[in-house]
């Protein structure tokens, strides 16, 4: 893209005068001016293909019917794409990539949210003439994660050109020709790579199939939120399904500021520990279990008179909000942070990244307690502990995988009484005066900024009414609320607001209207994904 | 894995290849025809030799190997014989000659006979329309056939592969 | 003025493939003169004026295609010459690379000077193994001489020639299917626009022609465009290989004019109907072209006429089918052809060649219906003109051609248990499923 004005072109679009800027496609000209037209093989994160047909519309420039996805605007074009040789063409197309699709939509995962499905309601035909014997194709595991039902694939290569192009491992292929043709792997080469699952997403029908997900839910049974994955810093955004309070899916969220289309396969398929057997689920005051009303004043008398020196060691899984409410639990306290190990960064070709930071958002939490907190506050804090000059310890451990610096084992056993948050029980939690559970990511409602300073909002999975094991944000004001800190125990979005009046990193922003890709913090200069030669 | 590798022969044959094209990809299928020659067929272990020598994975070369039909794949016998089946030879009796050969080995068409010495497919024009009926014996055309010729070059190749000279 | 064979004049000689006797019957002279006497513009317009046609089958002009090259471009250009020559009923290329080698390198030559081109791959098809080696040993012959290299006869022209073997697949003589191939990739034609001559082979401009086409060109030097345009019709003009096969007494490659008569050519040149038998049918271009009833071969055999007569003259791959013959058999014969050879990249063609010949396979097995007649009408007008390239086209024209001009025969299949010859063949089939 040169930079300066890019030129507009002038075309017509069923019928109307537009304009669209120089070199954009068709398709894309028409989807933002607000004129749908269909596709399979086209997405706008890969190279284009040209192969599946379904986008044909009318030019004036052809008596064929042209490919919108990859014929560009130009100056005096006019384009239908609804008439009769348009239309006509999307239904060849349909009628073709039906006659041997096998009539599996009673058993095939994709139903509900499978693009063929879904245009054969639009575009017909709503019967077969086809009378012949439909061609079979190979039915077999792809990989440790994936299986493809090849009677299904309309071989449209998304899957072969996210594996080219955006994962950069090329392992998917294929083979044969003709009718033949089916995606497949080398013989002995898997496709196992760390953004696999992607290719069952774009999969626009049920050929690619999820091991994970294999037969698990309809998707028009399954309640859906958007949220932001807690598995590393990129903050990629997601669509948490669940059915019955139990998950069942993840799947990415387009933002082109964090994640374009893409998701990381660590994030994808670790949310079991959300409904683990190992979690903490309920208060307990030295070892005996305590209803939650009982923990919350036992906290708050801790806190009360005779606290003495008080520190609060906050974790990176907390929201913004709840990290904000950490930070006032007593006035005075030594507040330091603590993290998990560092895995490792990756980066791949199509400009697609996971962050070596295995946690949602120490960002936000600095930019609420201070951009030490990690660092300068947790060596004081730590420092204290082993001086023993720390009488009452709260510590927050909602580490879905605690991978922690065992010094700090030591540490807070020192200090004289402790009440722990926590996901899981560890060394952290053992011998603890009181221990409390912490919600896991899924089950918060707040914000979380990435590594880029990006501000997004989670969301809880959970319905009202199902079984909840009680939101940090609430326990941390019904707490502060018993000790006398707070007269009312508050929205999420009222919370925020007050940590906004606060944290300049926080200007001019408010809760509920955050948009949809995010808000950069102030003082973060936001890098966005792809930002050098990622997919377009 | 496999101790496979090119002889020196097919490794300068290789490297003078990759002269030839300015985008190594390019040298792909001439060099699977190296392979071919080298290692007699193209499986698993032979197309995995290619991909890592040349740097490229090895799902596209099983995309490429597997889109042409001339590529010598796994268990195809020491001779395949490639019978033209298409109209101008199915005009003249490439039926005849087809069924004659899967009589005289005793195989279907798409079989290796058990020896593994005989390969039968059946192809599309080879190019050889005008003397019709005809097969591709390896890389020998055999045209103008009668059953009496097919015979005779079975024959052939049963005391070639006896005297241990095949190909 | 008689008509002078170019390329099968000394066929019977056992060496007319080695530059000794290419030379000795004044080989490479047209070349000479052409780095000589031709800026390369002139030369392109030269051509342009003799009508040349490409002779690989779509009859486009060579001399503007050549013109389309961007004469300014900081990319090499690159000629990629097609033999992958896969069309049913063809064999002319193999006889000019079998037998005169040097003939086609002169063209090559000579083309790339015109274009400015200094690197040529030729794509055999993989079968031709006889041929490509042939071609090797010329090259090998041509590099010794110094024709080509770095100094290509003696000038500062500097041409690289290299043969490149495809592997079976008739879709890899479509253009950029066969540059694709040419890359290392799976044989898939590619989206056009941009096309060759803008961004081609490794994304640079290319030329891509046929064998034949450039085997013309030393001939086009020696007499001149103005005496070329009179060999035949003149906005198709040439001598001519045209390929018979099928069901006549002499079947063969013969070079005549363009503009020989069909029915003239099967009778007179390749002594008539076999066995005594009379004319059915004639496909006069190549299985992609339209069949002609045996009543519309009375035509002549250049790209103009045949257009009119609703076919093509394609390849010039001419297939002779007696009154025996089963045209539902046939058809289903060359059904299977497309059905093989289609790449399977895009809907259309994937989809419908397979179902092109399963309904026709069905007819012919004895469980046909007459709707599926209207039904290969509607499914071969689904296909055309919705592609990526027009294999779907060359499927549908003997679909269309055969069921419309033989539609008795296909009635009489379908109302009496399915073909014949099938019948005859195997009487435990009929009615059975597909077998491919």
């Amino acid at each position: 893209m040169s930079s300066g004005e890019t030129s507009m072109v002038n075309w017509v679009l069923n019928g109307e005068a537009v304009q669209s800027p120089a070199g954009t496609t068709i398709f894309e000209a028409a989807r933002a001016l607000g004129v749908p037209i269909p596709n399979f093989c086209y997405h706008p994160g890969l190279s284009i293909a040209g192969n599946c047909r379904i986008c044909m519309v009318e030019s004036n420039r052809s008596p064929k019917p042209v490919i919108s996805c990859s014929e560009r605007v130009a100056e005096g074009l006019e384009i239908q794409t609804d008439s009769p040789m348009a239309v006509e063409a999307r239904n060849a197309v349909m009628e073709f990539q039906l006659i041997n699709h096998p009539l599996d939509c009673p058993v095939c995962d994709k139903a509900g949210e499978c693009v063929l499905q879904n245009y054969s309601y639009d575009h017909g035909p709503d019967r077969s003439r086809f009378d012949e014997d439909k061609n079979i194709r190979h039915t077999k595991e792809l990989g440790p994660s994936i299986d493809i039902w090849g009677n299904r694939c309309i071989v449209c290569t998304r899957c072969v050109r996210f594996c080219d192009e955006v994962s950069g491992t090329g392992e998917l292929c294929v083979v044969e020709r003709g009718d033949r043709s089916v995606v497949d792997t080398f013989p002995t080469v898997p496709i196992d790579n760390p953004l696999a699952g992607n290719v069952v997403d774009i999969c626009p029908v049920g050929a690619l199939i999820s091991k994970d997900f294999k037969f698990e839910a309809r998707v028009w049974n399954m309640r859906k939120t958007d949220s932001v994955c807690a598995g590393c810093a990129r903050g990629c955004n997601v669509e948490v399904q669940s059915l019955d309070g139990f998950l069942k899916r993840l799947v990415p969220r387009e933002n082109p500021e964090v994640n374009t289309w893409w998701m990381c396969d660590e994030g994808r398929y670790d949310y079991r520990y959300d409904l683990a057997d190992d979690r903490v689920t309920s208060c307990s005051l030295d070892g005996n279990p305590i209803d939650d009303g009982t923990a919350h004043q036992a906290l708050a008398d801790m806190l009360g008179e005779g606290a003495g020196r008080v520190g609060v060691l906050v974790d990176p899984f907390l929201t913004c909000e709840e990290a904000h409410l950490a930070g006032r639990l007593a006035t005075g306290a030594i507040v330091g942070g603590w993290t998990s190990r560092d895995g490792t960064a990756q980066c791949f070709p199509g400009g697609f990244t996971i962050s070596a930071e295995k946690a949602p958002n120490r960002v936000g939490v600095e930019a609420v307690l201070g951009d030490q907190v990690f660092s300068g506050g947790a060596a004081a804090l730590k420092s204290a502990l082993e001086k023993g000059e720390i009488d009452t310890l709260v510590v927050f451990a909602g580490f879905p995988h605690p991978d922690l610096d065992p010094s700090w084992a030591g540490a807070i056993g020192k200090a004289k009484r402790r009440a722990v948050f926590t996901l899981r029980a560890g060394a952290w939690s053992e011998g603890a005066d009181l221990v409390l559970p912490s919600a896991s990511p899924f089950e918060k409602d707040g914000t979380y900024a990435n590594e880029d300073g990006r501000l997004q909002r989670v969301r809880s999975y959970r319905a009202p009414g199902e079984v909840d094991w009680g939101s940090d944000l609430q326990r941390l004001q019904e707490i502060l609320r018993l000790a006398g800190a707070r007269n009312r125990v508050l929205s999420p979005a009222s919370v925020f607001r007050e940590l906004a009046e606060e944290s300049s990193a926080f200007n001019g922003l408010s809760y509920s209207t955050i948009p949809p890709h995010g808000a950069p913090l102030a003082g973060h200069g936001a890098a966005t994904v792809g930002a050098e030669g990622g997919a377009q | 894995m496999s101790d496979l590798k090119f002889s020196e022969k097919g490794m300068q044959h290789y490297e003078w290849l990759l002269t030839r094209y300015p985008d190594k990809q390019a040298a792909l299928l001439p060099t699977l025809r190296i392979a071919e020659e080298e290692f007699g067929n193209l499986g698993v272990p032979e197309m995995k030799y290619v991909a890592d020598l040349m740097g490229i994975s090895p799902a596209r070369v099983f995309g490429v190997v597997t889109f042409y039909t001339h590529f010598r794949r796994a268990g195809t016998g020491t001779y395949h014989i490639q019978v033209c089946s298409t109209l101008s030879c199915a005009l003249r009796g490439s039926q005849e000659v087809c069924d004659h050969v899967a009589k005289r080995l005793g195989i279907e068409v798409g079989e290796t006979t058990e020896d593994g010495l005989f390969t039968l497919s059946k192809v599309e024009c080879l190019g050889s329309c005008d003397t019709a009926p005809m097969f591709q014996l390896n890389d020998d055309y055999h045209e103008n056939l009668t059953l009496q010729d097919v015979d005779g070059i079975i024959e052939e190749c049963r005391q070639e592969a006896a005297r241990g000279g095949a190909r | 003025m008689s008509f002078q064979k170019v390329f099968t004049r000394w066929t019977d000689d056992p060496a007319s493939h080695t530059l000794a006797f290419y030379e000795s019957k004044g080989g490479y002279e047209s070349a000479r003169k052409a780095i000589r006497d031709w800026a390369p513009d002139d030369l392109i317009e030269e051509v342009k004026a003799s009508n040349l046609r490409g002779r690989g089958g779509a009859g486009f002009p060579t001399g503007v295609k050549w013109g389309f090259v961007p004469k300014q471009t900081d990319k090499p250009k690159y000629l990629a010459v097609n033999a992958d020559e896969s069309e049913p009923g063809t064999f002319k290329d193999r006889v000019i690379m079998e037998k005169y080698p040097h003939q086609l390198l002169e063209g090559i030559i000579i083309s790339c000077w015109a274009v400015g081109i200094h690197t040529a791959y030729i794509y055999i098809r993989g079968e031709y193994v006889f041929a490509y080696r042939r071609l090797v040993e010329a090259i090998e012959e041509a590099y010794a001489k110094g024709y080509l290299g770095d100094k290509v006869l003696g000038t500062d022209f500097k041409l690289d020639v290299t043969v490149h073997r495809g592997a079976g697949a008739y879709i890899c003589g479509e253009e950029t299917g066969m540059l694709t191939s040419l890359e290392g990739e799976r044989g898939q034609p590619k989206l056009k626009p941009p096309f060759p001559a803008i961004e081609g082979l490794f994304g640079c401009p290319t030329v891509v022609n046929n064998v034949e086409t450039l085997a013309n060109l030393p001939y086009i030097l020696e007499i001149g465009s103005e005496a070329y345009k009179k060999v035949g019709p003149e906005r198709s003009p040439g001598p001519k290989l045209f390929c018979v096969s099928g069901h006549v007494e002499r079947p063969g490659t013969y070079e005549l004019p363009m503009g020989v008569n069909l029915l003239s050519l099967i009778n007179d040149t390749c002594g008539g109907i076999w066995k005594g038998r009379k004319l059915k049918a004639v496909i006069p271009g190549g299985s992609s072209a339209h069949v002609l009833h045996a009543d519309e071969c009375d035509v002549a055999m250049d790209i103009e006429s045949l257009a009119a007569a609703g076919s093509m003259l394609g390849s010039a791959g001419v297939i002779v089918m007696d009154d025996q013959t089963c045209m539902v058999n046939a058809l289903v014969n060359v059904m299977r052809f497309y059905h093989h050879e289609s790449c399977g990249q895009c809907t259309p063609c994937r989809e419908g060649t397979g179902w092109l010949e399963k309904i026709v396979h069905r007819i012919a097995y004895g469980h046909g219906k007459r709707e599926d007649l209207e039904r290969i009408d509607q499914i071969c007008g689904r296909m055309v003109g919705k592609t990526i390239c027009v294999l779907a086209d060359a499927a549908a024209f003997p679909a269309w051609s055969f069921t419309q001009k033989f539609r008795d025969e296909f009635l009489q299949c379908i109302d009496n248990g399915g073909s014949p010859a099938v019948k005859a063949r195997h009487p435990d089939r009929i009615g059975g499923g597909l077998h491919v």
